[in-house]
């Protein structure tokens, strides 16, 4: 009996061990920035990887990794087909001002609002910025949280890895 | 039956070779992942009365906290372990313990959603229902019982929740709320592609409490206290292209409870945003008015939690020391509000842009009690208020930021800010406190790898250090802090407050950091003010403290 119970347990930590990369979730709720509730399966890029960036317009070190990406940003895109997602974490506060906030920056990303943070939990983010990046199967193969300048090339490099199908 | 366990477990094995995990639509038994984070926060804290940092004599304080979250296609499970031995500085002492804090099994499909355990909610703005949790601030009021989402056709999404609220270790109240929200474009055909898009929304919030005895002001009879209170709003978003109006109107009915002095008005709240933006430009400004809004599910509860609504502060939250050194938090009771923010993007090769172009950030804000009338104590209605007659000036500021990138190595930021605070707000006495700042931060990419960042505050400000009233912000100040970051890897930080003229307290302090991937370590010796602190490429709250202070965040 105890032995079934462990061969039980043994196969169960066994699908752990082997487990791969979690898919990033695809049925949290979100808001876009005109006020419509979408699902994060919207979130998707046509088999090229994503960048997952969570952030909050109080957040200095998110707003210098945005617009530092920003200035690279089509390049990015050209190279690797990147597409970069803010989720702005900003609750009842802010949350109103994170349209104004990212048309002011001139940010040209998809843009959804997590407002009850369900995103941020599913995603076990603990502080922002903490950034990911998908491959073309939504799967989540790297994280990373802070930012300072420097950090979006190491981004991009890992993201060339990715759209070539590489692990990283 | 030891055969059929067997059989069983076979079957389990067989299953789990036969469905790679990797794949989770294999939604094998086993398949699934598990994910989670864990963060520890160690304090070894020294007394220090100028700083606030109070006696400590088990010497080390800890906050632990693992989040497990386990996912199979639609459904999902989570278990968080919180240990507190004994709460850092700054969280209620009631938290002193261990053990599982929330738990929760949750299934989601497209079109509905079913969670029993703990969880997070949100109506609207959060008016009248917010469970939230903030865990810096050690704030968790997440409920505890059903919650159910259904979008019953496209654009039109469902809500209902019961249950009790967390309370430290245990459970209050209970609340029950539904809510219902519509974007009119999409069950209006003739508005599928229309330009404007309107969103309209109501909820209803109830609470359930048994009777007590509270003794009326006017004859000392007992109060008749309400058992069932609710509280019901309507919202609207509408937005056009580059135009946008939100707004919630919020009222609650007869709720004496302690933070109101048990007195039987009703309670209401309004909040208006506007805004326009296009590519380089936006303005945004908001108006908000709250009279007895504050909705708790235990009437005789003062302290931060068991709040059930949530009111913020329309104020913008600054995230540098001086600007945050008065972080205003409503008044539930009654205040007044507007705010007024701007940002502006000089473009390339202009006059004010320069080669790479300058962005200009204003913003404004101006927060005052009601222009209310007293008619009694406990068991009366306590004022009346008029509708836009302002009383006390709470809280103001105006600033300007001007962000520049001056090469391709040297980026600048600098900030002027002007700082009303009625010291009555955080609990102090004493007149306004009117504060002038000026903040630059300089941020030099030497190369790659590394890079250098430097910040200059001042804070220049009329009031005084007074010992009797202990307000530790008063009084003149200066700091300074010089960051290096190698790679995103390693930083080291030294930071220096201090109070050059009618105020107390040096915060000098020192911190290194070291980030892998999702898992960060820091370690900070010195005295730190409350508030937040963004350095190192993070931001977060932190309490007042003196000593070493260990943090270890990460998440898989």
């Amino acid at each position: 009996m105890k032995r079934i119970a462990l061969t039980i347990v043994a196969t169960f930590l066994m699908s752990m061990v082997f487990a791969q990369n979690a898919k990033m979730p695809d049925n949290i709720t979100l808001k876009t920035l005109d006020g419509r509730t979408v699902e994060s399966s919207v979130i998707q890029n046509d088999g090229k990887p994503i960048i997952v960036s969570f952030w909050a317009t109080w957040c200095k070190p998110c707003n210098r990794e945005l617009n530092t990406i920003k200035e690279v940003y089509e390049d990015w895109q050209a190279e690797t087909g990147v597409k970069l997602v803010a989720i702005s974490i900003d609750d009842a506060r802010s949350a109103s001002r994170v349209k104004p906030h990212v048309d002011g920056n001139g940010w040209e990303y998809e843009v959804y609002i997590d407002q009850n943070q369900d995103f941020k939990r599913a995603m076990n983010v603990v502080n922002v910025p903490h950034t990911f990046i998908i491959n073309g199967k939504g799967e989540i193969v790297w994280q990373h949280t802070s930012f300072v300048e420097g950090s979006e090339e190491e981004l991009i490099e890992l993201v060339k890895k990715v759209a070539k199908g590489e692990e990283i | 039956m030891k055969k059929l366990i067997k059989l069983f477990a076979v079957a389990l094995l067989l299953l789990n070779f036969q469905f790679p995990i990797s794949n989770i639509k294999a939604q094998g038994i086993l398949g699934g992942h598990v994910t989670g984070n864990i963060q520890f926060d160690g304090q070894i804290s020294r007394q220090d009365s100028v700083i606030g940092a109070s006696d400590v004599p088990e010497k080390f304080l800890s906050n632990t906290r693992a989040d497990i979250l386990y996912t199979n296609g639609d459904f999902s499970a989570g278990l968080r372990f919180e240990a507190y031995l004994n709460p850092l500085l700054g969280f209620n002492s009631q938290y002193t313990g261990q053990g599982i804090a929330n738990y929760f099994v949750s299934y989601k499909t497209q079109d509905f959603a079913i969670t029993a355990g703990h969880f997070y909610e949100q109506f609207g703005n959060g008016m009248t229902l917010r469970a939230y949790e903030d865990r810096y601030l050690g704030l968790d009021n997440a409920i505890r019982g059903l919650n159910v989402m259904y979008h019953p056709w496209k654009g039109v999404t469902l809500k209902g929740v019961i249950g009790q609220q967390r309370y430290y270790w245990d459970t209050r109240g209970m609340v029950r709320g539904i809510d219902a929200e519509v974007t009119l474009n999409d069950i209006i055909k003739r508005w599928n592609e229309s330009k404007t898009r309107l969103t309209l929304g109501g909820s209803f919030v109830s609470k359930y409490e048994e009777d007590e005895t509270v003794l009326s002001d006017i004859n000392g009879y007992k109060l008749n206290l309400p058992k069932n209170v609710g509280a019901t709003s309507v919202r609207m978003d509408l937005s056009h292209g580059g135009f946008g109006l939100q707004a919630e109107y919020a009222y609650k009915g007869q709720d004496p409870t302690v933070i109101n002095d048990y007195i039987y008005k009703s309670g209401n709240a309004a909040w208006i945003s506007a805004s326009y933006s296009q590519k380089g430009m936006s303005a945004n400004i908001q108006a908000k008015r709250v009279d007895n809004m504050g909705f708790k599910s235990v009437r005789s509860e003062g302290g931060e939690m068991l709040y059930i609504n949530y009111t913020p502060a329309i104020s913008k939250q600054h995230t540098y020391a001086f600007l945050s050194m008065y972080p205003y938090a409503t008044q539930v009771t009654g205040e007044l509000g507007l705010q007024g923010d701007f940002m502006y993007k000089f473009k390339k090769e202009t006059l004010l842009g320069g080669k790479y172009g300058t962005d200009l950030h204003i913003n404004a804000s101006l927060i005052t009690g009601l222009d209310t009338t007293r008619i009694g104590g406990k068991g009366t209605d306590g004022y009346t208020s008029t509708l836009f007659g302002t009383g006390d000036t709470y809280y103001g500021d105006v600033s300007v930021e001007i962000a520049k990138k001056l090469s391709a190595k040297l980026k600048l930021t600098a900030t002027y800010g002007y700082v009303v605070f009625n010291p009555i707000v955080g609990g102090h006495g004493g007149d306004l406190h009117h504060n002038h700042v000026a903040i630059a931060d300089l941020t030099w990419k030497i190369n790659r790898k590394n890079v250098l960042r430097f910040e200059a505050e001042w804070m220049g400000s009329d009031s005084k250090y007074d010992p009797e009233d202990d307000d530790k912000r008063a009084g003149d100040w200066i700091m300074g802090l010089v960051e290096y970051n190698f790679t995103s890897k390693w930083f080291v930080s030294v930071s220096d407050q201090y109070a050059y003229q009618d105020g107390v307290g040096n915060y000098y302090n020192i911190s290194v950091g070291y980030t892998q991937k999702a898992t960060r370590l820091q370690l900070g010796y010195g005295k730190q003010r409350e508030g937040i602190i963004c350095i190192g490429g993070v931001c977060r709250q932190v309490p007042a403290s003196n000593g070493l202070t260990f943090s270890l965040t990460t998440s898989f």
